[in-house]
């Protein structure tokens, strides 16, 4: 078996790694892939942080990690053993009220399968292939897969100072782990996250959009949602990037917030550790991290009832997934937070036109501006709507607003940074707009409306 | 009754417009059906990133870790040099890289001289910098000295 090939199958590791928590009965809601999809991520994330924890202690990594992986998410379970919440589900209800009208599940099937290869042709091609891999991510991973830790020694090192060494771990400590694994870092094999990730998406959605809609409103959000990604992702080259990991984590946790699911304690841990995972993936998922949580108690009356303990379960994850981080880096003299690039509150106004123009020619390069504009007007022309619209629109007003705001702090002309960043950092837009859309087929309250 | 479920028809058709174009994104006449020889060669990366990977990874086996070298491009162009110094460090870890250029700005040519290997990356230099260990299409590996 080739590096490659062995690379890959590590990511078989993480579900196992999380399913002893998904095994919970409390999460059989979702359907049998879709659980094993979310243990991944889960599994994903306590990996990653043990690696983190390990790295800061000065544990050098090996087996061990799995181990106390392993070991963390049945702890995890074992907080959930309480849990038995009952909450409106509409399968049962759903049969013949347009469950049986297969044409368009099968239609959305087709069209996820085709968005699929499509990314999976263009990333073999080497169509899509991020120059990030190879400028930070795979050198990084490589570096910390060779020396079994965060290399503190390797990123202080003069003349990488080009590699972002404070970007949060998760993405080059699963990279690295695979490179352990194989034994060498594959850079082919890397760029395959692109496809892997948006299949696991895909995989995924469906079974938790039907905890608040029929299969094929379910399946038509997720045909929606991937094909935009897989356009967005074509184009703005994101193989071999964070993003494919953000895409995963941001769309499931947000999908799995507005479900009435969302209103239980299993339902909001899940959707914390989703949201830490993101967090551990990318620096831009903080915004949307913050965004997500303020407005989820703005959309559910119920939660503003026990505030703290919502905060704790949805923030609680992605704070304690940040705080090793950041340890390490103060305690190596590394880093003390995140870095921006400019003087914060320092805003150049006169590159307000650059800004737009910037956007501008950077959505069009990303398929025409396509993957931002189709779910715009899905969103526009889908009637019935609900509050809970106001989650993902909330979020990707508050994102755009962020974003913006940040190439705004450029003392310099920022037009060539805006092109290569811009589409790749604005992409949850698509799923926002999509997952926005996707209320009308919930009823207010999260569960979908009888009538049909 | 329709077949269709009439309120999933709009994301369908929104989605079925987004897979189409997908698929014409594709690089039909670009590689799609020859494999891929660097993993950017139908990036827009391309014109920076795929003679330099060709170069570096059939440098690998010639540098042996722990020895100093520099890649830079010829003609000189500082600003393609501080790529290639970030490549290097990918495609050869172990290895000491001195940069030729960092952040758009060369670096003094004095640090270059003591490398043991040169890189070059495009045209075969006028000056042989060393002693030729390989060329290729794509550039030429020297090593200087004995």
């Amino acid at each position: 078996m080739r590096g490659g090939h062995v690379w890959l199958a590590t990511f078989a590791l993480f579900p196992l790694v999380g399913a002893p928590l998904l095994k919970h009965p409390v999460f059989h809601r979702f359907g049998l892939v879709s659980r094993v999809v979310l243990a991944g991520g889960v599994g994903m994330a306590i990996v990653s942080w043990t690696m983190t924890v390990f790295a800061l202690a000065g544990v050098r990594w090996g087996p061990t990690l799995l181990l106390v992986s392993v070991a963390l998410a049945f702890a995890l379970r074992l907080a959930l053993s309480g849990a038995s919440e009952r909450v409106p589900f509409p399968r049962g209800r759903g049969e013949g009220q347009g469950e049986g009208r297969p044409a368009t599940t099968v239609a959305a099937l087709a069209i996820i399968a085709v968005s699929l290869l499509t990314a999976l042709a263009a990333t073999i091609a080497a169509r899509s292939t991020s120059l990030d891999l190879v400028l930070f991510w795979g050198p990084k991973a490589q570096q910390f897969a060779a020396a079994r830790t965060i290399d503190a020694t390797f990123l202080s090192a003069p003349y990488i100072d080009y590699m972002h060494i404070y970007y949060p771990p998760l993405v080059t400590n699963v990279f690295a782990l695979g490179a352990m694994v194989a034994g060498r870092f594959p850079w082919g094999a890397a760029t395959l996250t692109f496809p892997l990730f948006l299949a696991a998406t895909a995989f995924a959605l469906p079974g938790i959009l039907r905890n608040g809609a029929r299969r094929p409103a379910a399946y038509g959000t997720t045909a929606l949602v991937v094909s935009a990604l897989s356009l967005l992702g074509i184009h703005a080259s994101v193989a071999g990037n964070a993003e494919p990991f953000l895409f995963f984590f941001e769309t499931l946790a947000l999908a799995l917030l507005l479900t009435p699911f969302a209103r239980t304690v299993a339902g909001q841990f899940l959707a914390g550790l989703l949201l830490a995972g993101a967090a551990g993936a990318k620096v831009e998922a903080l915004p949307f991290v913050g965004a997500a949580v303020v407005l989820f108690f703005v959309v559910l009356p119920a939660a503003r009832r026990s505030p703290g303990p919502t905060l704790v379960r949805l923030l609680g994850p992605a704070a304690l997934s940040l705080v090793p981080w950041f340890a390490f880096g103060a305690s190596r003299k590394l880093f003390y937070g995140y870095y921006s690039y400019g003087r914060f509150l320092e805003i150049h106004w006169e590159h307000f036109g650059s800004v737009l123009s910037g956007l501008g020619t950077a959505f069009w390069n990303a398929g025409y501006a396509l993957p931002v504009l189709v779910p715009l007007v899905v969103l526009l022309l889908t009637r019935g709507k609900t509050r809970r619209a106001i989650l993902p629109l909330g979020v990707a007003v508050l994102l755009a607003g962020f974003f913006t705001f940040t190439y705004l702090h450029s003392a310099t002309d920022p037009k060539v940074w805006i092109g290569w960043s811009a589409a790749r950092i604005f992409s949850p837009l698509t799923v926002l707009f999509a997952l926005a859309a996707h209320t009308a087929a919930q009823g207010e309250d999260g569960v979908e409306e009888s009538s049909g | 009754m329709s077949r269709f479920d009439r309120r999933a028809l709009l994301p369908l058709a929104g989605s079925a417009v987004l897979a189409a174009f997908s698929v014409a994104a594709l690089p039909f006449s670009g590689g799609l059906f020859r494999a891929a020889r660097t993993p950017y060669d139908a990036s827009d990366s391309a014109y920076i990133a795929v003679d330099a990977w060709m170069v570096l990874k059939r440098a690998e086996p010639l540098i042996p870790p722990g020895a100093s070298l520099v890649v830079r491009s010829e003609p000189a162009d500082p600003s393609t040099d501080s790529y290639f110094h970030r490549f290097a460090v990918a495609l050869l870890p172990d290895r000491r890289i001195v940069p030729a250029a960092r952040w758009g700005q060369p670096t003094e040519p004095i640090l270059l001289y003591e490398t043991e290997y040169e890189v070059v990356v495009g045209r075969r230099p006028e000056e042989p910098p060393g002693r030729l260990l390989l060329e290729i299409p794509e550039g030429t590996i020297w090593k200087r000295g004995p």
